[in-house]
């Protein structure tokens, strides 16, 4: 896979030199002829910035019409600007080398809140305009200087209701429970969720959280790691589940309900305890529609509205208080911030995340192999 | 005197081509020493960590285990084409070019299907009656050979398959005139003749392997990382280019040395099939 | 019951070769003496390697049988046979020096070390490349690989050691010097050898016989002499050696003497067997070194044609003469260079002539 992308990586890599003026055209044209590559093959991102539009960098999939649907379009329609989407995947080192390179192709990116802080602290971020973007639409302690919550997502776990039917788990504790609860368990690779689901499995308070005690978070982990096997992706997630591979399997909340509707109701979602995840909108510095634009743009997200089609679209929770009542009565189910989970999840802290998330991550991933 | 004026001719691209090439590769091993301050403590990681010592070997497990598994496959499909009349070759040679069309995701996700609990072949298995439970054939460490031996063959068969096609039929034919049956033949005629090929075979699959990434990723079930994985995780995640940085020199040290020591046993140019 | 007559030595009946469609090799019927060096010639393409290789064991024949001793070894594979075989190209070993080629049949046959060893020093004074017994074949000369394919293939001691092309790719003084070492090789091993070339000289010069072959069939066996003066039909008297063809009408038979019309002259041939009847259609091939050619005489000729001289092409011990003779067409004549006391000028009419014994007649074949 690393060899079939290698040229197009050379490639995109000059092409971005030849964007940035550093080889001249003929350059770039000779050296795609050399790797017999046609010049349209190669583009950076799957969309190119110009100052009339917003460029959406999100993850791909079903995100492409929903936040298209959801916000571009209606936005489009306000403003007269262009909304288009780039579904390369804005981490962390993709957002910091675009900035670093000089050669800014997005305007948005659907990040999570630790990135917004700890790219905010490296300086690769746009502060976020608070005149203009409503800081009381947005749920209390989700607004930080670099981004802000339009959406929660968030992690659960599904069990097979055929199973444990009479006595369904209803925990974490239950969830790290095999002796109980016979069968394999399917966690998120990336270690979010899995640490916190981990402590609360191992006796620590919601509210002891954070500081997350990483040590005994992994030690958690490894005592059901002959049984565990782990997800990269939403898709695989649900593909484990839909698939038997396991009885009880961690998931992103926004995928249940096709989950469910796909197993026919054998797995039910349980949402008590559930991580809930601040999403974050952040700007990379720079970004070539104007910071005027994107905060027009920005602001725009928070209509409880549209919040409220991204719901219906795409699973995703919206953060403006005043979208909660709105949301459908079929979806409360599934809602991070319905009335009747609000209480019963646990917000993630970001700020925790953004210092730790590296070593704790590599610690993990240490752990599982 | 006439070889230097070819030389000029190609200049310009040859620098084009060091430059593109050799920039990254400075680049990377710059950043591995000044990453995130200047000092090798990237490189002190190694020994201080037992995490990426773990990495690497099951990244060098998994990457000879692949190559010999694909090269031994990829033998039997090379020798199987170079027997057949040239018609029924380019059949089976469209066929395994083809496979190189499909996509690393699709295959690991179809192993799944066919090798998963609840897969094809643990249904056929269980309702023959063979086994009780479904065997664990996918979401561990033979989950990731299958996949990445599958994926391998095509490249270890080229290379064998330009090496058995070389070679003359008739020394073949001369061992069994001497009194050589067929086994006693392949061990030591065909087998020792079609020794580059096995090398170049070995050192592309084993080379490819090494950044196999997606593959691992979703055979494995998130339990065998290899390198380059960990690598992309290092630049995109949790930002240590440092240590990215590292593991890529360190690989890519690893892959020359591999081809130097290779190169003291026999003639590279050989090995890949240019007439010296 | 085997035929008494045919079971010593290697019997081909009837032996075919069909690929596909395609006969390779049609009905070949031959007995091959025990210790005679017998040679396949025919042009490129006739069938002379796949007749080899399936008494070789690498082909299976369509038809036919082929055995040894009386034995039918038809259903033997090739490493059974014990033959030894020296390819087109010699085939050796690359990866092996020119001891362990020569070794290898002996090591295949697991004799014990030291027999290996000294049987090798054998073979190697034997082709008098002692010195280079550790080279590896890609480090000799074309002669020197042909000497250890030689080596390597009479090592083990063959009944029958087969031969294709061997020389084919040597040039042509090295040829000649090669051509005698086989000869006395052959002498000294005294296994029978197959030898297929479709080089006409070789053919005459080394063989005890000559299989002449066309279009996969066998057109004529004979030793080289035989073949030479008598050759059966248009085909075998032009691939070995030239010659011309006079055809003409019978127009008296005279006990063996005929007389036959060629362009407007009578002819007279002497026949060795059965003679044609009058009337009949006939041709009669002629050695260009058999003809006297003279200045244009008084005396009408008893035996020949006149011509004109259209070239001359001198070739040191001899040079041709190649003449138009009206009504008929061209006809060459070979005459000595040394001493000759004519000098003959394009342009110039002269005399042809023969003896009536110097004529064969030849079938036209037209097909083989
Ligand atoms: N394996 C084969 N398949 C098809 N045709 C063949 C094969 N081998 C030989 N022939 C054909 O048979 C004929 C005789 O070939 P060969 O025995 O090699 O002739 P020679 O040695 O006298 O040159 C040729 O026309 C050749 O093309
Ligand atoms: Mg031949």
């Amino acid at each position: 896979m690393q060899d079939k992308n290698f040229f197009k990586e050379l490639l995109t890599k000059s092409a971005e030199d030849f964007k940035a003026g550093r080889m001249d055209r003929r350059d770039f044209l000779g050296l795609c002829a050399v790797a017999g590559v046609a010049t349209y093959a190669v583009s950076i991102g799957d969309a190119q910035a110009a100052a009339d539009e917003i460029v959406f960098w999100n993850w791909g999939g079903d995100a492409v019409k929903c936040h298209t649907d959801s916000f571009g379009s209606p936005f489009s329609t306000d403003s007269g600007l262009g909304f288009k989407v780039d579904t390369s995947g804005p981490l962390q080192g993709k957002v910091k080398e675009m900035v670093d390179s000089g050669n800014i192709t997005a305007d948005v990116a659907d990040a999570d809140a630790f990135d917004a802080i700890a790219l905010g602290k490296s300086g690769h971020l746009e502060a976020i305009d608070y005149s203009v973007v409503d800081k009381k639409k947005v749920l209390e302690g989700f607004a930080w200087d670099h981004g802000f919550s339009a959406i929660f997502y968030g992690y659960g776990f599904m069990y097979d209701s055929e199973k444990f039917g009479d006595n369904p788990p209803s925990t974490w504790a239950d969830f790290f429970d095999t002796n109980k609860f016979a069968g394999k368990r399917s966690l998120y690779k990336w270690a979010n969720g899995a640490i916190e689901g981990a402590l609360l499995a191992d006796g620590v308070a919601k509210a002891d959280l954070y500081p997350c005690d990483v040590d005994r978070a992994i030690s958690k982990i490894q005592s059901i790691k002959d049984d565990s096997i782990y997800w990269g992706s939403g898709a695989e997630a649900s593909q484990m589940i839909i698939d038997g591979e396991v009885t009880m399997g961690m998931v992103w909340i926004n995928r249940a309900k096709a989950v469910e509707a796909d197993t026919k109701g054998r797995f039910k979602l349980v949402m008590n305890e559930a991580i809930a995840m601040p999403g974050a909108y952040i700007v990379p510095k720079g970004n070539p529609a104007g910071r005027e634009n994107v905060m027009k743009f920005l602001a725009s997200c928070q209509t409880p509205e549209r919040q409220i089609n991204m719901l219906s679209c795409h699973g995703m929770t919206p953060a403006n208080p005043e979208a909660f009542a709105m949301i459908p009565d079929d979806l409360k189910r599934f809602a991070v911030t319905s009335a009747e989970n609000i209480d019963k999840v646990v917000f993630n802290d970001p700020a925790w995340w953004a210092e730790n998330g590296g070593d704790t991550l590599n610690r993990y991933l240490d752990a599982i192999g | 005197m006439r070889l230097n004026n070819y030389w000029l001719l190609v200049a310009p691209l040859l620098l084009l081509v060091m430059a593109l090439y050799a920039w990254p590769v400075i680049n990377i091993l710059w950043l591995s020493v000044t990453e995130p301050q200047a000092g090798l403590q990237n490189y002190e990681k190694l020994f201080a960590s037992s995490s990426l010592a773990r990495i690497l070997w099951t990244t060098l497990r998994v990457c000879l285990l692949t190559t010999f598994g694909a090269v031994l496959a990829g033998y039997l499909v090379a020798y199987m084409m170079a027997h057949l009349a040239s018609g029924e070759r380019s059949w089976m040679l469209t066929f395994v070019l083809v496979s190189f069309w499909v996509s690393v995701l699709v295959r690991a996700f179809a192993w799944l299907t066919l090798l998963g609990r609840n897969g094809l072949l643990n249904g056929a298995l269980i309702s023959s009656g063979l086994t009780d439970e479904p065997i664990t054939f996918v979401r561990n460490e033979l989950g990731v050979l299958i996949g990445m031996i599958h994926y391998m063959i095509p490249y270890a068969v080229l290379p064998l398959l330009a090496n058995m096609q070389g070679l003359d039929g008739r020394v073949m034919s001369a061992s069994r005139s001497l009194g050589a049956g067929p086994l006693v033949t392949f061990r030591r005629i065909y087998l020792p003749l079609t020794m580059p090929g096995i090398f170049a075979a070995s050192i592309l699959v084993f080379v490819i392997s090494l950044g196999f990434y997606v593959t691992p990723a979703i055979l494995g079930g998130g339990r065998v990382l290899m390198a380059a994985e960990y690598i992309s995780v290092q630049v995109l995640v949790t930002l240590q280019w440092g240590t990215a940085s590292m593991l890529a020199t360190l690989m890519l040290g690893g892959v020359l040395a591999l081809m130097f020591t290779l190169s003291r046993f026999m003639k590279l140019s050989e090995v890949f099939g240019a007439k010296a | 019951m085997p035929d008494p007559a045919s079971s010593d030595g290697l019997t081909l009946k009837g032996l075919s070769k069909r690929f596909g469609s395609f006969e390779a090799v049609t009905d070949v019927c031959l007995d091959v003496r025990r210790g005679e060096f017998l040679t396949l010639l025919g042009p490129s393409g006739s069938g002379k390697t796949s007749l080899l290789m399936m008494i070789a064991g690498f082909l299976d024949p369509s038809d036919g049988d082929i055995a040894l001793d009386g034995q039918s070894i038809i259903r033997l594979p090739a490493e059974k046979r014990n033959f030894g075989m020296v390819f087109q190209g010699y085939a050796l070993f690359p990866h092996m020096s020119v001891w362990q080629n020569i070794a290898y049949p002996l090591e295949v046959r697991k004799q014990p070390r030291a027999q290996i060893q000294s049987r090798v020093q054998e073979m190697l004074d034997l082709v008098q490349l002692t010195e280079f017994s550790d080279r590896l074949p890609r480090q000799l000369s074309g002669g020197q690989q042909q000497r250890v394919a030689l080596a390597r293939a009479l090592s083990f001691n063959p009944q029958i050691l087969l031969l294709d092309e061997p020389l084919g790719a040597l040039d042509k003084k090295l040829r000649t010097d090669v051509q005698e070492q086989l000869k006395d090789l052959h002498r000294r091993v005294g296994a029978t050898f197959i030898y297929v070339t479709h080089d006409q000289e070789e053919a005459l010069s080394m063989s005890d016989r000559v299989v002449i072959m066309n279009h996969g069939k066998v057109v004529q066996v004979g030793a080289p002499n035989d073949l030479y003066e008598r050759p059966e039909t248009v085909f075998a008297a032009n691939f070995l050696g030239k010659s011309n063809f006079l055809r003409g009408s019978v127009t008296a038979a005279n006990g063996q003497t005929l007389s036959c019309v060629v362009a407007g002259a009578d002819v007279h041939h002497r026949c060795n067997g059965a003679a044609p009847g009058v009337g009949e259609l006939v041709t009669l091939a002629l050695r260009p070194e058999k003809i006297d050619v003279a200045p244009l005489g008084d005396a009408p000729l008893s035996n020949g044609l006149q011509g004109t001289v259209s070239s001359l092409t001198y070739y040191g011990s001899n040079f041709t003469v190649t003449t138009e003779v009206a009504g008929f067409g061209s006809v060459t004549a070979e005459v000595g260079a040394w001493r000759n006391p004519h000098r003959f000028e394009t342009g110039q009419t002269v005399d042809l002539s023969w003896q009536e014994d110097a004529t064969v007649l030849v079938s036209e074949g037209t097909e083989s």
